[in-house]
């Protein structure tokens, strides 16, 4: 058996709580020459309003915009520019809302036409960008990544979520110390510098995540639909005209509540000396003051579903067939039982593939996946029709499927498999530094790290008799979202006879 | 604003943080580390020679009880004959999926799968792969269904048909996202329409397609002496070894010399060309020219170069420009990528609203310019000196990429000293050779400009900023439309 073979029963990690709240994370794997190193805020799309969604993933974009001594040749200056740019910012809005009231009563066509716009309009763009201007020149370009790409460290990103925003990056192992200075330093003294050209980035990312793929207007509708009073129902990225809104003093409040050091986690994974990680982890950290309030719960729960609810939608795609069930949040005693069931429907030698796709011949593909988050979680089920095929059909025979589960309990053997292929995932999932470090920080976001720990037991014990109950509980007709998505043919330049589908 | 510094404040009144504070250093260029050498390994340490002709690169790594192992096959898509365009796909998809001549594919999956085994086989442009991933446990009985599978695939005819109604339902939607037209029309901007790099599947050439063109495709490039194994995990080397002999040794390898990569016969024509797609309200841009080969002695310098201008992510100047200073795309950059088989190339690229598509051009082709034109910084170049070197040691991390990074050397050809004298060389280069390799193998006179998108809306340009348009850069041919094709047929209407 190998060296730390005992890891995938128990990861050893050693938890370090400070005075002001931050908790870390520390695993010890002897002779990586980089340490994995991340932070969590347990905050994410999930604590936002209507006004401000997209918020925190806009903060994670903001967060590497500098500090009062990283990425300003003239601080004192730099933080009196921003300060004008708001005041300029702010009556600019004032023209904003006049031109959207005017759009609004069909009075104008556009409100983005520059031949709409009031003198004053024209004066204040003008001003603001002088400021921009003037700003640029005291800026010490994405300094922040260049002190850390110059030191060696690779892989500085981010990420936001639903139920979190987690930072990370891989440090040479003999640099920990500079991991230390910058985070907190980004935590105790950020600075958004660049605020408002960096909402048209987020803008742009929006762009190239769902408006111009095939699928992604549809999938957002659907998700929309899906949700009813859970603020999971918005996407995480944001609306676009809450993402043109957004001001620099919101996601200053923002911050202030859920970065505050009682609401973050840290985690290395790597070579170091513990103790002095715990010592760094003090004197660096340990900055940073408790916020006056614990941030709050999410409050608005997902009420109950009570008729069957269906979105027909023309996309430039494969026919495809989605139906959802809500189910269980993250780490529910259900989870575990219908984690096994999306098991036992998916993959190559799963039953959808076996009975849709191999027998029936109705699908090119299919699959089904248990998804939780912090709060709610949900069931689905998804497939792409063979040409000829209707989604009708496939939607049937998915339902099939799962009468299967609740009139019949699934033989041994084939339980077996799934927990042999769990066994072997234990082991697979910890062989990466940095997959490992994401993975204690997202559980820790969620119920606390220990999950890592506690699951994979809860998830062996799962018995045929446990996933028939599931099967049975949790998917009621009038609980039922369907998407088709029907292919449609895309608008392009098609001259002479091209073959439109 | 003011939030920040009232906590910075109300921070310095609390004694703890007083405590903390002090010895720590004003600007992190003050912090001071313990140096840190790094030698690459030597492959040579960890190669091996099987008695059938394979070469083999065994890392023992005994943390978990796993064992990866991966195998390049010299093969590719470029051997398949052009009016079977798909074949290699299919070929390197049904080595998994058909089955054995022994066992029916759902017999061979169910096996896999309660062994809790990875198994896989694909066949790309310029190489084959298979691989096994298992508890080292279960060992011998992983490896066994992996060598049924590669040295006896039954290629099911059943599974067959269903993965080409899979491959022809795909074709038919090949002209749904943005991202896929760039890609294809990018190819053939560069390299033309004939050669194997840009050849395109269609419904005649994938229906044409019978069980028996795998089995010969297969018979004809599946054999030790076209592998390269990369193995890693938890297992003694010479026990290893032994269980390879024994499981490959009695395969034996006919005496045929590997096939060569044609290299494309093609001069791009510069100018700009525009692909139409409406509904998509962000326009995708790549722009650049052919470029070099991985053996001209100029290519560190030109990666350091390309890590300036564009290929050094925030630290890079086209990144700077158009995503932090603008606002204008979320990813802009550029890569010099050199060519293993035939010269490589040179590409920037972003995507941003349709508005603006023209001013992010002009910004790269400003970027290009100066950097011809000036020395660039010593700081600069520092940095892109540090990323190269300093990334080394994570090429070389774990038992399965060191394997993986020896493995694809020597599939490559890569000459063996090339890491042990790779950081001496990137020291080496100057700011004159970076203005040098900038003004010899950057080449805007030569600039091929592809954009897809809402082509009306890309050519109006932003009325705020009438200034930028796309024309400038088309040259005496105008901006070049060209139609999309007939998914299935791949053939383009006349313009």
């Amino acid at each position: 058996m190998g060296a730390l073979a005992a890891w995938a029963q128990q990861v050893p990690v050693r938890e370090v709580t400070l005075d002001n709240g931050m908790k870390f994370l520390l695993v010890q794997r002897k002779g990586a020459p980089n340490i994995a190193a991340g932070w969590v805020a347990k905050v994410g799309s999930v604590h936002e309003r209507p006004g401000i969604t997209g918020t925190a993933h806009l903060f994670e974009h903001m967060m590497f915009k500098g500090t009062q001594t990283i990425g300003s040749r003239n601080i004192e200056e730099d933080l009196r520019i921003n300060v004008q740019l708001d005041q300029v910012k702010a009556e600019l809005r004032k023209e904003e809302q006049e031109l959207a009231r005017k759009l609004r009563l069909g009075l104008i066509a556009n409100a983005k036409d520059p031949a709409v716009r009031s003198e004053r309009h024209r004066q204040l763009l003008a001003e603001f960008d002088k400021l921009n201007a003037r700003q640029k020149e005291l800026l010490v370009k994405n300094e922040f990544d260049r002190i850390y790409t110059s030191a060696g460290a690779s892989g500085l990103n981010a990420g936001t979520a639903h139920d979190f925003t987690i930072y990370f990056i891989q440090v040479p192992a003999n640099k920990l110390e500079l991991w230390f200075w910058m985070e907190s330093d980004r935590l105790l003294n950020p600075v958004f510098r660049e605020f408002y050209s960096e909402r048209d980035v987020v803008q742009e990312e929006r762009r190239l995540r769902v408006d111009s793929t095939p699928t992604g207007k549809q999938r957002e509708e659907f998700d929309a639909m899906f949700w009813k009073s859970s603020p999971y129902g918005w996407p995480v990225i944001g609306w676009p005209s809450d993402l043109e809104g957004i001001t620099r003093e919101e996601a200053t409040a923002f911050f202030g509540t859920y970065y505050a050091p009682n609401n973050l986690a840290a985690c290395l994974v790597g070579d170091f000396d513990e103790e002095q990680a715990v010592a760094w982890a003090r004197k660096y950290f340990g900055r940073l003051r408790r916020g006056a309030q614990e941030p709050e719960p999410v409050r608005t729960v997902e009420e109950a579903q009570h008729g069957e609810r269906r979105l027909i939608a023309h996309a430039e795609t494969v026919p495809t067939v989605v139906i959802r069930h809500h189910t269980v949040a993250d780490g529910h005693k259900d989870d575990y039982p219908l984690s096994v069931m999306a098991y036992l429907l998916s993959g190559r030698t799963g039953r959808l593939y076996k009975s849709l796709v191999l027998e029936q011949q109705l699908a090119n593909s299919a699959s089904a996946d248990q998804n939780t988050y912090k709060y709610e979680g949900f069931f689905q089920l998804s497939a792409v029709a063979k040409p000829g095929k209707t989604l009708d059909a496939v939607e049937q025979a998915l339902y099939q499927e799962i009468e299967k589960l609740q009139k019949e309990l699934a033989p041994e053997r084939e339980l077996q498999k799934i927990k042999n292929q769990l066994a072997a995932s234990k082991y697979r999932r910890l062989q990466s530094d940095f997959f490992l470090m994401q993975q204690l920080l997202v559980a820790e976001a969620s119920r606390g790290w220990q999950a890592i720990n506690t699951d994979p037991p809860l998830l062996d014990a799962v018995t045929a008799e446990d996933v028939q109950r599931v099967a049975r509980q949790y998917f009621p007709r009038e609980g039922r979202n369907v998407l088709h998505l029907l292919p449609k043919t895309g608008g392009g330049e098609r001259r002479g006879t091209g073959g439109g589908l | 604003m003011n939030t920040r510094r009232q906590t910075l404040a109300a921070l310095l009144g609390a004694p703890w943080a007083l405590r903390g504070a002090e010895d720590i250093v004003k600007h992190p260029r003050e912090l001071k580390f313990a140096p840190r050498t790094f030698t690459p390994p030597r492959a040579a340490d960890f190669r091996h020679q099987l008695s059938n002709g394979a070469t083999a690169f065994l890392v023992e790594d005994h943390d978990f009880p796993l064992i990866n192992l991966a195998v390049t096959v010299r093969t590719g898509e470029f051997v398949e004959p052009p009016e079977k365009a798909g074949l290699a796909q299919l070929t390197g998809s049904q080595i998994r999926a058909g089955g054995t001549t022994a066992r029916q594919p759902l017999d061979f999956d169910e096996a896999a799968d309660f062994l809790a085994a990875g198994i896989s086989s694909g066949i790309a442009d310029v190489s084959g792969s298979a691989g096994l991933n298992c508890l080292s446990k279960d060992m011998d009985a992983g490896l066994a269904l992996f060598v049924e599978m590669l040295r006896t695939p039954g290629f099911d005819a059943e599974r067959l048909q269903l993965a080409k109604s899979q491959l022809l339902q795909s074709l038919e939607r090949r002209n749904d996202s943005t991202a896929s037209i760039e890609q294809r029309e990018w190819g053939r901007l560069l390299r033309g329409t004939s050669h194997f790099s840009t050849r395109q599947a269609t419904k005649g050439s994938v229906e044409s397609i019978a069980r028996e063109d795998l089995a010969q495709f297969h018979a004809r490039y599946y054999f030790p002496a076209n592998f390269v194994f990369a193995v890693s995990g938890d297992f003694k080397t010479a026990e290893m070894l032994a269980r390879l002999e024994k499981a490959f040794g009695n395969w034996p390898s006919p005496r045929i010399a590997p096939p060569q990569v044609p290299k494309p016969n093609f001069t791009p024509k510069p100018g700009v060309y525009l692909v139409h797609k409406s509904g998509v309200n962000q326009g995708r841009v790549r722009m650049g020219h052919l470029g070099v080969m991985i053996s001209n002695p100029d290519h560190l310098a030109i990666s350091l170069m390309n890590s300036i201008l564009g290929g050094g992510a925030f630290t890079s100047r086209i990144t700077e420009r158009v995503r932090s200073d603008e606002g204008l795309a979320y990813s802009a950059g550029s890569m010099f990528m050199p060519g293993t088989y035939y010269e490589g190339t040179f590409t920037a690229a972003f995507q941003s609203k349709s508005e603006t598509v023209a001013q992010a051009v002009a910004i790269i082709f400003e970027e290009i310019d100066r950097i011809r034109a000036q020395r660039v910084k010593p700081e600069e170049l520092e940095t892109a000196k540090a990323r190269a070197i300093e990334a080394l040691p994570t090429r070389f991390a774990t038992a399965a990429s060191r394997a993986g990074q020896f493995a694809s050397d020597f599939y490559t050809r890569l000459p063996e000293d090339y890491w042990q004298k790779y950081a001496e060389r990137i020291r080496a280069v100057t700011l004159e050779e970076i203005q040098r390799v900038a003004q010899k193998y950057l080449r805007p006179e030569q600039m091929v400009v592809l954009a897809v998108g809402d082509a009306d809306a890309i050519l109006k340009g932003n009325p705020d900023k009438p200034q930028f348009k796309l024309e400038k850069w088309a040259g005496g041919a105008g901006v070049v439309r060209i139609p999309l094709p007939d998914p299935l047929t791949m053939v383009y209407p006349a313009g």
